[in-house]
């Protein structure tokens, strides 16, 4: 058999493995129950924009927060794990490895329910808050990486020109790596916003009151209550929800590293 | 700061002395016990093949390499001395690198500026009136407003001439400040080499332009395999090198 028959055959058999595929879920689905469950959209006329008012409004905040605090913990995290001092290094890597090892939720739970009572401190927004509190620490951890990856493409010809000119290393870290090491590290750290912007939804595993809940959580008790309860159509909106925040910041990404390359 | 920084350096102390200095690179020894000096108001140049350790001496002059021992003194100053407020001593020295160097975030202006204002602490106003005064010198007063990526080479290492300029040191260190240059722009920052040495400028060159060293320094030295070899008047070392590895890199590279 020629090469070419034999590729024209394979791809030929693809296409009606995937038109098999097709017919049986075409005939074997009960489309109305798809459609009735999935894309409901009778109830959810009523009762949409709780979840763009409370969901997504809500969503966009604990990611600011979670992206600003993160980033701050990150910087430290970094400027620790470049340190001359052993101690510092070492800390640094226990943390980072401590929180990218676990779980997300398992963070989210236990600072959730256990930051209040193990230090007696409430923050603001109850429970809520104080798995915002996991929501950081973990946010930092993975950015930490990216931040220290940052610093270290700085080209060392940078910093010996800073030092020469007599500048401390603190000041040669602010004025000259880290601006240098932001640019660098703006697409993948867009890419950490966009992670984190579907970690929030773990939020919904914690206790929020009605206007505090984030999108997930909304979508969720509207399967249960409301107009549209009784069907998964809030979720599947959610999904649209998340998906217009989400793509937009994935197109940017890919944008901005085809420009990085190439100024390069 | 340390005490010893307020002073003002004794007339007759060399501007940069070293004495029995050694540098490994790990397991590697870089510099074999240099004993060296550079007086006020001189210009040496460092001549020698690659891996000679010339850029490591130079670079230890100012601790962007940490000597394993010996001594190193900036007018005075013992700068492997713990207690020594380096920035304060790097401040006196300007440093001119093969790779320019320049911070590509800001404007050639702002390069100029950054550590008059951060170290210095000079007001915006007269950081900006040395800045232009430096970049009138190296004939670059109309590219204040540039980024250093819109720059050729020559341009660029004229940019970081005036940098160092800006913070009016005592001294300057060049290393291999032409090497990394297309050859047609190498005369324009040789040139202004020359002007910096006519004026007085202490300066410590590590090159390979033979011309500049014969023509513009006062004293010649040649390092081989971690010590220096020769030294002397440039047109004395160039013209009747006393040492077979002198001669046998000179009749290689002129």
């Amino acid at each position: 058999m020629k090469r070419s028959t034999r590729r024209r055959l394979r791809h030929g058999s693809l296409y009606v493995l995937l038109l098999a595929v097709v017919l049986v879920l075409g005939f074997t689905l009960d489309w109305s129950s798809v459609q009735q469950t999935f894309f409901n959209t009778e109830g959810l006329k009523h009762n949409w924009h709780d979840l763009v008012v409370t969901g997504v409004k809500n969503t966009v905040i604990y990611t600011a927060i979670a992206f600003a605090a993160g980033l701050v913990l990150a910087v430290v995290l970094a400027l620790m794990k470049l340190s001359e001092v052993g101690i510092y290094r070492w800390l640094a890597t226990v943390y980072i490895e401590f929180f990218r090892g676990l779980p997300a939720l398992v963070t989210i739970l236990a600072m959730g329910f256990g930051f209040p009572i193990a230090f007696g401190w409430r923050p603001p927004g109850g429970t809520l808050g104080a798995g915002l509190i996991g929501l950081v620490l973990v946010a930092g951890a993975y950015m930490a990486e990216t931040i220290r990856a940052g610093i270290q493409a700085v080209p060392k010809g940078q910093t010996e020109a800073s030092r020469s000119l007599g500048m401390s290393s603190g000041k040669t870290m602010t004025w000259i790596v880290l601006p240098q090491a932001f640019r660098i590290i703006v697409p993948p750290l867009t890419n950490e916003m966009v992670l984190l912007i579907k970690d929030t939804s773990l939020l919904a595993f914690i206790g929020a009151t009605v206007g505090s809940r984030e999108l997930t959580n909304v979508a969720r008790d509207m399967m249960t209550s409301g107009a549209s309860a009784g069907t998964a159509t809030s979720l599947t909106m959610a999904g649209v929800l998340y998906l217009v925040i989400t793509l937009p910041l994935t197109r940017l990404v890919a944008w901005m590293e085809k420009k990085q390359r190439r100024a390069r | 700061m340390s005490a010893l920084s307020t002073e003002q350096p004794a007339a007759g102390v060399p501007a940069i002395q070293v004495s029995d200095l050694h540098k490994y690179f790990g397991d590697n020894e870089v510099l074999k016990g240099i004993d060296f000096h550079v007086d006020n108001g001189e210009v040496v140049c460092v001549i020698g093949p690659s891996g000679s350790g010339k850029s490591t001496l130079l670079r230890c002059v100012n601790l962007l390499e940490a000597p394993t021992s010996g001594r190193i003194l900036v007018e005075g100053i013992d700068v492997t001395d713990p207690e020594t407020d380096v920035d304060e001593v790097r401040a006196r020295i300007g440093m001119v690198f093969q790779q320019f160097n320049l911070f590509p975030h800001m404007t050639v202006l702002k390069n100029l500026c950054i550590a008059q204002q951060k170290v210095l602490k000079r007001g915006k106003a007269e950081a900006v009136e040395v800045a232009r005064a430096n970049l009138a010198k190296v004939g670059l007063a109309d590219r204040e407003g540039a980024y250093p990526a819109h720059l050729s080479g020559g341009q660029q290492q004229r940019v970081a001439i005036a940098r160092a300029l800006s913070m009016n040191p005592d001294m300057m260190l060049f290393d291999e400040p032409t090497s990394a240059l297309d050859p047609e722009l190498v005369g324009d920052v040789l040139a202004i080499m020359k002007d910096l040495a006519a004026e007085g400028m202490t300066m410590m060159v590590v090159t390979h332009e033979m011309g500049f060293a014969r023509e513009v320094g006062d004293k010649l030295v040649f390092m081989d395999g971690g010590v220096i070899v020769e030294e002397g008047d440039p047109r004395e070392v160039l013209g009747n090198p006393q040492h077979q590895r002198t001669q046998a890199f000179l009749s290689k590279v002129l």
